[in-house]
Order: C-alpha cells, then structure tokens, then sequence
C-alpha cells in the first residue's frame, strides 16, 4: 500500500485540480447576459486558477524529484539513478504531465490577461469566461481520463525510467516552450470566441489581441527551433528537419499563425479582414491542439511518437471537434456581421498581404495532405503508407519563391492604393546591390543554372531591403522605429531560406569502417581513429571513439563520439560529436560494433548550419523586439 | 450584368482555376512520393517487378544476421509466415537485433532479394513501428499488450 504521506499528497493535489475546476466555472457565469457587464472579481478568481494548478503542478514535481514511486506516474516514468534535472524533467515526459503543464500554462495566460486586461468590461469578461471554459474541459480530460495523482497498488522500490533519447538538457527544456506556444493560442482562441460574441472585431480587438499572438508566436517559434536542434545533434541522422509528422504536426500552427500575425495588421490599421481573422485565430488554435495530443496519442506514425493509447486520442479528436463546431457554428451565424466594407485596390499593402496569407496557407495545406493523407489511406482502405520527403521539398519549393518576392515587395506599397513604380523606385537601389550579389557569388561558386541564380537574388534582396529599411527607421522616433522587429524577422527569413538550400546542396556524407590507427578523410579532412575509451557515466556506460581531425601532421581537433548504454530501460543511444565551425560543421556518429570488428562511423560535413541557427534567432528576436515596442508604446 | 458584377465573377472563376490548379499539382507531386509498406505475406501478392521504393517490415529472423566484416549486411524479414532476404550497405541503428520488429525502405534488385537503402531507427527496445505490429495481430503472432 501506498504511504500515508503519498495519500495525503494526492489527495491534495487532486482537490487544487477540484477547486480549479469549481472557480473555472463560476467565471463562466459571464457567458450569461445577465452578468457580462459587472465587474466581478475576475482577478482574484484568475489568479486562484492559476495557483491551484500551480500548487497541483509543484506537487507533482516534488513527487519526481523524490522519486516517490507510491505514484503510478513517477513509477512508470522516473528512476532514483536519473539525474536532477530529467527527474524534473520526466514531470513533463509523459501523457498525464503534460497535460498538467498544459493547463497549468492555460491559466498562466489566463491570470496575465486578467491583470493586464483592457478598459472593456464586456469583452473582458467574455474573454475571461472562454479561457475558462477551456480550463474546465481539460481539468475534466485530466480529472476523469489522465490523472496524474493516481497511486500504485502495491510497494515498488525502482521505477522504470525515462528514455534514456530523452535525457537531454535541451529536450527537457523544449516541451514547456512549445506548450507556450501552444496554449497561448488558446487566448487568441477566447479573443475570437468574445469578439463574435460581442459582435465587436475592430481596430481595439486588434491592438488588444496582437501582442498575445506575439507571444505566442515567439514561444512557438522557439520550441520548433530547439526540437529541431535537438534532432540535429541528437538523432544523428545528420538532418534538422525530416517532414516527420511530429514535425510537421508544430509547423502547421506555426504556419497559420503567421498568417495571423499579419493579417491582424490590416484590420488593426485598416479595419478590414474581420471574419478572416477570426477564421485564422480559430484554425491557430485547433492545429495547436492537433499539434499537441495527436503526438501524443500514438495515431500518427511517427519516430518520435513514444507512447500511444488511442482512447486519449480519442477524447481529443472529440474536444476538437466541439471546438470546431462551436467556434464556425458561432461563425456563421455571426460571420457575415462582422464584416466592414473597406476598399483597397489591386496594388495595395492589402493585397499583398492577402497574398501571403494565401501563400502560406497553401505551404499549410500541403503539409497538412502529406500529414494526413497517410492516416487517411490507412483508415479506408487499411493500407500502410508513407510520404517522402522530396513531396514536400517539390512542392513547397515554388510557393517559397513567390513569397520572397511578396516578402520583399510588401512592406514598401503604401496601405489603400499603392504604384508599382513609386514601390519600384523604393527598391531599386537594393535589387540592384543583390543582383551584383547574386552574380557575383555564383561567378565565384560556378553556379549558372537560372534556379540557382534566381534563389540568391531573391533571398539577398528580402534580406537587403529589410535591412535597410531597418537602418532607415533605427534613427526615427519610437512609432516608426517598432517595424525594426519586422524587418529583422523578414532578412533572418531571408537568410533562412539561403542557409537551407546552400546546406542542402553542399552537405555531404561518408560512411566508414574504422579499425583503430585508420585515417578517414572526406573533403579534404584527415581523421585519424585513435583509440576506444570505455566511460561511465551518472546512470549509463559508454564507449566512445577518439578521432583527431589533422591538418599538416598536427591535431588540430579532437572527435568523441559516444554509444551509451543505459540499464532503465535498456537502451542504447549514439552522442554524436559535432564541431560547430562558423562555415561549416563537421559531424560525427559512430554506432555499436555489433557484428564486426571495426566500427562503423559516418562523417558529416554540413556547411552553413550555424547560419539556418542565426536566421531563426533573428526571426525569433525579431518577434521579441515587435513585443517590447508595443509595450512601451 | 453590371460591369461590378462581370468583374467580380472573373475574379472568382480566376481565383478558381489557380486553386483548382494548384491542388492538382500538389496531388500528382503526393502521388509520386508515396511509399507503401508491406509485410513479407503481402509482398507474395504484388508484381516486384517494377523496382518501386517500398518499406517492408516485420521481425528481424533470429540468427540470420550476417556481415562479410565490413558495412556490408543481409538479414532475414519474417512476419513468422513468410521471410524476405535483404541487404544493407551502411551502419544499422543501434535498436537493430534479432527477434526484434524492423523497418526498411529500398526496393527489389532480384526475385527475393530486397536492397535496403534505409533501415529505420527506433526509439526504444518496446517501440514498434506500428505497421509490424498490424501485421503480427493479422496474424495472430502478436505477443504484446
């Protein structure tokens, strides 16, 4: 039997979910017309949301860290040999945790919007009674189906552990980041929800929801960068990206979300785009939801779906579904309402932000048919398949293009009515300068297909005007000086694009049977195997192979890459052993001598990944920097 | 029918066209990379003949793994019914053992003779692609939860 202590703590733990529960749906009341206009005490209410899931959160960490296995969830999840920072982690490392965390994180944005809230009660509250209704229906989901305060029958000294993938500092930091990024759009979702309600989707909606989808934006964009990280040096397939569906189940949000963040410009400066917006903000949050459970639930076929239980799924595709229903039910009775006639000619900032809406989407659209298309088949016609890789490269490829040419163009046509030649002469200067660029580069590298030619121009003129309209304003008053956050997230897309087709067409691989004293070499590079070491670490042994990269008989660079064999659960994982150049990466993983007497080893060189790395922080402090200048305005 | 509305259905049937064309491409591109996944039964009723990419998967023969010394392997794929020999140039993941559930992609270089030109890793010693895990409950040889 359980200890009496682990008794009282999950009794405790569950009664903070149970009061959660109740105060979430007292804030409901302000559905009810009767009650919509009071100003009832929403931020104390909030903030006891916040802290009861707070306390029920530490409680479940406090169990981890104390490896007390009296917890069905610590049990199957954690091991007294883990260190520190994965007991912590593993909280989070399974079903029922993380989606503690999620609704933890819903009443997070709950409590700071109720604080920072705006001088309009009406939406207030409706807003405040949506986030609500969302807490409400996943402390049911965690209370019923997943609870994660369920206790053992029974004494078990040892718990089963993590996966041993899994222990990694950027991994245990990855899935808080991007559940921010998640369920901050959940506000965006209650924005929506109150703005039909309410009949009210102006210009001050706008402003109020705009930096909530910042935030979110930024958050998101942060954690599908860290996962990819971590894929780079953890994996050890040498990639970042794989069109996993994993993958691409955070790509499609974030995809939506950006069409969001732009479109809620037009209606914030132009009062226009109402039921597009609104369209947007309830299709960022569904596919967040997908996003976060689908993963979960083991239907998608995934590497990196861990475990699967489809019933948990299945309440998902269910709360989905409600949300969908409810939220275009609400829509079409109140969509066509909303709508201002605004007009704006064919060239216009307008239209070439719709066009990138639609361009975006369509990249959205694409993933979400490789994603899905798979599933589908399965399920009709009982027919396993999958889709590669190059589907996505082809066809995402040209709308790419498109949308470095709109990228580039938009931000200089004036807002209403804009010229193609004023827009002409604002950037004539810097196509010029990538234009000598492009030339010149791909005089120097030999390359003389169009493509190739066409890629660089487009990306050195995205990168170019953007950051020269970024020198521009920098000196201006602090009004003009807020689109420095835009220009720097459009050249770190800019060079994004560059650093990926550049990486994907200078990589190389070689695969190598290595004896002791060999010397590998790939482009140039001489690597010579020195020795075998066995290591022991905290809760794993490993064997790990020396080689020296020389240059001129003289190490210049050490190379350990690592096979380490963890006990709970048995498993072996490759460290690769990866020496991060400012040009170009050198990357090595070796694998188990199971079958042979040497060991194989693949050498990677991947030119301009620190560059795809800087391109990705720019876009994300690009978002960062968009925050601050609201605030301060 | 006033200019407006002349203009506004061209519009429309424009904005059509591209998106009817648009949608047609990226089903073709689809189309062309799909891989499908077989099972060594399944693989008895299909024409190999054309040398298409597949997967097939299934549980690695136990003592059917060989190696001629270097990064050349071959093994045997068995869903317990039928087998298929295959062959493999290149490091296997760490998670590749007898008895245990694999996947590979590559396609037919002679009758019964698969080249594998991936084999897929895995996360953990009880994860199984779930194709394989279809297979073995088709067949009644699944032994897990």
């Amino acid at each position: 039997m359980a200890g009496a202590m682990s008794e009282i703590l999950s009794f405790v733990a569950t009664f903070f979910l149970i009061i959660c529960f109740s105060v979430s749906l007292f804030q409901m009341r302000y559905f009810i017309r009767k009650y919509e206009g009071i100003n009832g005490n929403h931020v104390l209410l909030s903030t006891i949301q916040f802290t009861s899931c707070l306390f029920a959160f530490l409680i479940l960490i406090y169990a981890f860290l104390t490896s007390n296995f009296d917890f069905q969830l610590v049990y199957s999840n954690s091991h007294t040999d883990k260190p520190l920072l994965y007991k912590l982690s593993g909280t989070w490392g399974n079903h029922e945790g993380s989606l503690l965390m999620w609704i933890l994180i819903l009443t997070i944005f709950n409590f700071f919007y109720s604080i920072k809230s705006s001088s309009d009660i009406k939406l207030r509250n409706k807003i405040v009674a949506n986030q609500s209704l969302l807490i409400l229906g996943f402390v049911s989901f965690c209370l019923l189906m997943s609870s994660p305060f369920i206790l053992m029958k029974g004494n078990f000294s040892q718990g089963l552990g993590l996966n041993p993938i899994l222990q990694d500092p950027l991994l245990a930091i990855h899935p808080p980041i991007l559940y921010f990024g998640y369920v901050g759009f959940s506000l965006v979702f209650s924005f929506a929800i109150a703005g039909m309600l309410n009949n009210q989707v102006n210009k001050e909606w706008a402003s109020a929801l705009k930096p909530w989808i910042l935030i979110a934006w930024v958050f998101l964009t942060l954690g599908i960068a860290l996962g990819s990280f971590w894929a780079y040096y953890e994996l050890g397939w040498g990639g970042f990206w794989f069109w996993d569906p994993v993958e691409n189940a955070s790509l499609m949000p974030w995809l939506s979300a950006t069409a969001l963040l732009h479109c809620i410009m037009v209606l914030e400066k132009r009062n226009m785009f109402q039921s597009w917006t609104i369209l947007l903000s309830i299709l960022t949050f569904s596919l967040s939801l997908v996003g976060t459970f689908l993963v979960r639930s083991g239907i998608l076929n995934s590497v990196h779906t861990f475990a699967s239980d489809p019933g948990r799924g299945l309440f998902i595709l269910l709360f989905l579904a409600i949300v969908l229903l409810f939220s275009f039910g609400l829509f079409a009775s109140k969509g066509s309402s909303l709508e201002k006639s605004n007009s704006f000619a064919a060239v216009s900032r307008e239209s070439g932000i719709l066009v990138n809406n639609w361009l975006l989407l369509t990249i959205l659209f694409i993933v979400f048919l490789g994603t899905i298309y798979p599933l589908f088949i399965d399920l009709i016609f009982e027919k396993s398949l999958t889709v590669g890789p190059q589907y996505y490269v082809v066809t995402i490829a040209p709308i790419v293009f498109l949308l470095l040419i709109f990228m580039t163009i938009t931000p200089f046509i004036s807002w209403a009515k804009g010229s193609i030649s004023q827009t002409i002469i604002k950037i004539k200067y810097s196509s010029i300068l990538s234009l000598t660029l492009a030339f010149a580069i791909s005089l120097y590298f030999d390359l003389f297909s169009i493509t190739q030619i066409i890629i660089l121009f487009l990306s050195f003129s995205l990168i170019i005007t953007s950051l020269f309209s970024g020198i521009q304003v920098s000196k201006s008053n602090i009004i003009v000086k807020s689109i420095l956050g835009k220009t720097l997230s459009h050249a770190g897309f800019g060079l994004f694009i560059l650093s990926v087709i550049a990486n994907a067409t200078y990589s190389e691989e070689k695969i190598y049977d290595a004896k002791i004293k060999d010397i590998l070499e790939i482009n140039g590079h001489k690597f010579v195997f020195e020795k075998i070491n066995h290591v022991e670490g905290e809760n794993y042994n490993s064997i790990q192979a020396v080689f020296n990269l020389q240059e001129d008989n003289k190490v210049v660079e050490q190379f350990m890459p690592e096979i380490r064999f963890y006990n709970d659960p048995p498993t072996a994982t490759s460290e690769t052993s990866i020496l991060y150049g400012l040009f170009s990466d050198i990357y090595i993983v070796m694998n188990v001598p199971q079958y042979q007497d040497s060991i194989s080893v693949r050498i990677h060189v991947k030119p301009f990944m620190n560059f795809i790395w800087l391109s990705v922080f720019m876009i994300i402090i690009g978002g960062v920097l968009s925050i601050i200048y609201r605030i301060k305005n | 029918m006033t200019r407006t509305v002349k203009n506004r259905l061209i519009k429309i049937l424009l904005s059509l066209l591209i998106l009817i064309v648009a949608v047609l491409i990226i089903i073709f591109n689809l189309r062309d990379n799909i891989v499908y996944f077989y099972t060594p039964t399944e693989l008895e009723r299909i024409d190999i003949s054309e040398k298409k990419i597949m997967r097939v998967g299934g549980l690695v023969k136990k003592d059917s793994i060989k190696n001629d010394g270097s990064k050349n392997f071959s093994f045997i794929i068995t869903d317990n019914t039928n087998e298929i020999n295959v062959d493999f140039q290149g490091i296997l993941p760490n998670l590749f053992a007898e008895e245990k559930g694999v996947v590979v992609e590559g396609s037919y270089v002679q009758e019964n003779l698969f080249r594998a030109n991936k084999v897929l890793a895995k996360h953990d010693e009880n994860y199984m692609p779930p194709e394989v895990v279809n297979a073995l409950k088709d067949d009644g040889k699944w032994q897990g939860q």
